[in-house]
């Protein structure tokens, strides 16, 4: 009784950390958890080891409910919510920024729901499928990810008034020949940063971090302060608009993408989203915003829950790790038991409550920030804030490394093309190096 | 069908193959991935490449500040009776009309083969996810209509709605005593042709070749060609055929209209399909033991069929009813109904006046 109330706490503690880290733009959950890590090495009596999971857990289904407030109303959005930006933006527009939130949250918690009732998926079918697609030989699945992601983007360009084929053919590939520039210059950068360390070796866990949040958060931001919009006066409603239709379109859009981006490493909730959105042939906004929320849950504490399920191990694999809270947390946490995921499940329930909660409020308060201070003012803090942030946690490398990627961050936005793009700098490397061809590459760059 | 479907189809027949199976399971080999590259390819080829050569005879104006359907149906209609007066293809291209990042003016263009006229419809401005807002629509002037001189044969079977993006290009070509109107001239032509499948994968085999050897070469080119002929195969359940054995015989056939390119029941159930096969044939050619035994029916049973019934179930209870039409297309039916509405109102008051005058 006493480990479950002590469990509970540090449940209700890992959610209330979660929050307010989320609602800070561009600093990722997997930094904060870092953090803590490094803190718990040196004050082991900190957090009970059987409470260890529960924490983590509480603090990931936390960040992805609320990290929509960042990515929603201060243009900030991590590698998985870029996708939600422009909907989500759209609903800024019309003073319904709110609305998106909720609907948002209300995706979170039914991506929740469905990812509990799959327990059942997950212990009887899918270790056979990450048998036969998963692990090592996933890599030509990640191949497959890659070209049709390639191949998948259209030309723009409408080629009116443009008389000679070359004139129509360049004005139409603009977008796509900046789609393939972000794409390689994101996969050089992925190789320099997974194979070389710029920040100091305590914080070496980090590296990749000044990358995401120069691809992602600064490149968007930068493009708000550009763009100089104003944001109409937003409305708090008290009812939302959702038909089941929708809710059961939505969710199954985003279980859909949430669980590719699950179950693959490098496919991120993004890239999930958009092939699950191919598939699904999803255009309304609302259904987006839903099945956004859905798979960024889905994905995020997926790919974690993922970790406990044991029927993995069974196979003389060891758990499944997916995901960066896994990677950061396996050398100090190992699934022991059944009841390790019962604890998980639990956990997952009560944090995605409180979340949703504090997802409601949150959002009410950045709105009345935003009716108060200029957005452009919140946005420049937001900016010196993550400058402080990447240069406090990984110095002037840090900075110099997301300064790179902030302006290939840009690319996308500048030219029309897709910002998935840029999840090259993990895709390309993860795959490569699956398929026995990383290390000639790395040789090849230079970088061995 | 969509690019995904096409695209997943083509890893799904390369994997009946037992060797390209067995290359990714033991060498790390991507020969797969070329089933999913030339499955999606014919649409690349057209959109990316083709239509850019597909030369214009006449471009429509379609300015977005101040659109003129009256001025756009009588070119698109004047380019129909040249067709017929010249004897020759005139190829008519139209443009979306950007009003914004995110805002288009959305119109419609109608060929009224009752009435043989060509109706454009200005409808509202709607956001790239094609959410129109309302009240949008013009208040004037939203019509426009062109009687064509000669009689018309429009197989499309549907009016266009032109919104984001790209805009449409029509064929105009005698047949017989009409002109006919080919949706997209350039689409599906050369590009969807077995014969250029087979052509295309030539250099694979021998790129292939040359990097690795000859005598597993030519799988890459069969995995190639099959991932090609699967999206031909595909696109014929449409209503658009294709060009199946350009350049012997170059007339683009039709298609065996089972459903609409854009189904997205027809293309969910075949990406399902073509996972469900990748599974089952992973399991039966890659590992040296099974990871599962199940026989074909039950497994396909237990994850396909059962899941799509279900799929269909729900999808038949909580789906639309009747026949489905874009939100563009009603718009403009509603438009033209209350346009119709007006001038018999107005030739009523007429007949009254006449009436009251004698």
């Amino acid at each position: 009784m006493e480990m479950a109330l002590v469990i509970l706490f540090y449940i209700i503690l890992g959610t209330l950390i979660g929050c307010f880290f989320s609602l800070i733009p561009g600093l990722h959950i997997y930094n904060v958890a870092g953090m803590i890590i490094v803190f718990w090495l040196g004050y082991q009596g900190v957090i009970p080891g059987y409470a260890m999971p529960a924490f983590f857990m509480s603090l990931i289904v936390a960040f992805s409910i609320i990290n929509t407030v960042p990515s929603m109303f201060l243009g900030a959005p991590d590698e998985s919510a870029v996708f939600v930006m422009l909907p989500g933006q759209k609903y800024m527009m019309d003073g319904r920024g709110f609305e998106a939130a909720a609907l948002t949250g209300v995706g979170g918690l039914t991506g929740i729901t469905v990812l509990v009732l799959m327990t059942p998926f997950l212990y009887n079918v899918l270790p056979s499928v990450n048998k036969l697609i998963g692990g090592m030989r996933s890599y030509w699945i990640m191949a497959l990810v890659i070209t049709y992601m390639l191949m998948s983007e259209w030309p723009k360009g409408t080629g009116m008034g443009k008389k000679t084929v070359l004139g129509k053919i360049w004005n139409a590939w603009q977008n796509l020949a900046a789609g393939i520039f972000t794409f390689i210059l994101s996969a050089i950068l992925g190789f320099i940063v997974l194979n070389r360390t710029f920040v100091p070796k305590e914080v070496a866990f980090q590296n990749i971090m000044p990358a995401f949040v120069g691809l992602f958060a600064v490149s968007s931001i930068i493009s708000c302060l550009i763009s100089k919009q104003d944001i109409p006066k937003q409305h708090i409603g008290k009812s939302i608009d959702l038909d089941p239709k929708l809710m059961g379109l939505g969710t199954f859009s985003g279980v859909l993408g949430g669980g590719i981006a699950a179950f693959f490493p490098g496919v991120t909730g993004g890239i999930g989203g958009l092939l699950a959105g191919h598939a699904t042939a999803q255009r309304d906004d609302r259904l987006f915003v839903i099945s956004q929320g859905v798979s960024k849950s889905v994905y995020y504490i997926g790919a974690f829950m993922l970790f406990f399920v044991l029927a993995f191990g069974a196979h003389g694999t060891g758990p499944l790790r997916r995901g960066g809270m896994a990677m950061i947390l396996t050398p100090i946490v190992q699934p022991m038991s059944g009841q390790d995921y019962v604890i998980i499940v639990a956990t997952v329930l009560i944090g995605g409550a409180l979340s949703f909660f504090f997802l409601l409020w949150s959002s009410r308060w950045i709105i009345w920030l935003i009716s108060k201070i200029d957005y452009r003012i919140i946005n420049w803090v937001s900016l010196v804030l993550i400058l402080a942030i990447v240069i406090g946690f990984t110095g002037m490398w840090g900075l110099f490394l997301m300064a790179v990627a902030t302006f290939i961050g840009l690319i996308p936005i500048m030219f029309g093309c897709r910002r998935s793009n840029c999840m090259s700098i993990l895709l390309v490397p993860i795959c490569l190096s699956m398929a026995g061809v990383g290390d000639t590459i790395v040789k090849f760059m230079g970088l061995s | 069908m969509k690019g995904l479907t096409h695209f997943m189809s083509g890893v799904a027949l390369s994997t009946f193959l037992q060797a390209p199976v067995s290359m990714c399971w033991e060498e790390r080999s991507f020969i797969l991935v070329l089933g999913g590259l030339f499955g999606i390819m014919p649409d690349t080829l057209d959109f990316k490449v083709g239509q850019f050569f597909s030369k214009v005879d006449i471009e429509v104006e379609c300015d977005p500040n101040e659109p003129d359907p009256q001025k756009m149906a009588e070119q698109i209609g004047m380019a129909m009776e040249k067709a017929y007066e010249t004897g020759k293809l005139v190829k008519c291209q139209l443009y979306p009309m950007r009003l914004g990042v995110d805002l288009w003016r959305q119109y419609v263009i109608k060929f009224d083969g009752e009435t043989n006229e060509v109706v454009v419809i200005i409808n509202e401005i709607v956001t790239t996810s094609q959410k129109p807002y309302a009240g949008t629509a013009p208040k004037e002037n939203r019509i426009g209509k062109y009687r064509v001189k000669c009689k018309m044969l429009e197989t499309h079977g549907r009016p266009s709605v032109v919104d984001i993006m790209s805009g449409p290009q029509y064929g105009f070509k005698r047949a017989g005593d009409r002109v006919e109107v080919e949706f997209l001239p350039w689409h599906r032509t050369w590009s969807h042709s077995y014969v250029l499948g087979f052509i295309l994968a030539l250099p694979v085999w021998l790129i292939a070749s040359l990097v690795t050897s000859w005598s597993i070469g030519w799988l890459y080119g069969l995995v190639a060609f099959l991932g090609f002929a699967i999206h031909i195969t595909e696109d014929l359940t449409g209503h658009m055929g294709g060009s199946l054995l350009w350049p012997f015989l170059k007339e683009r056939t039709n298609g065996l209209c089972l459903f609409k390119a854009s189904n997205p029941h027809a293309n969910f159930s075949i990406d399902y399909a073509s996972l469900c096969i990748i599974v089952w044939n992973i399991n039966r050619l890659g590992p040296p033991h099974r990871v599962f035994h199940l026989p074909a029916p039950f497994y396909f049973f237990a994850t396909l069929i059962i899941p799509l019934g279900i799929y269909f179930s729900i999808a038949k209870v909580f789906g639309k009813k009747g026949k489905k039409q874009k939100v563009g297309v009603i718009s403009a039916e509603d438009a033209l109904a209350a346009d119709a509405a007006a001038k018999n109102e107005e030739m009523r008051y007429e007949l009254d006046d006449i009436a009251v005058s004698d």
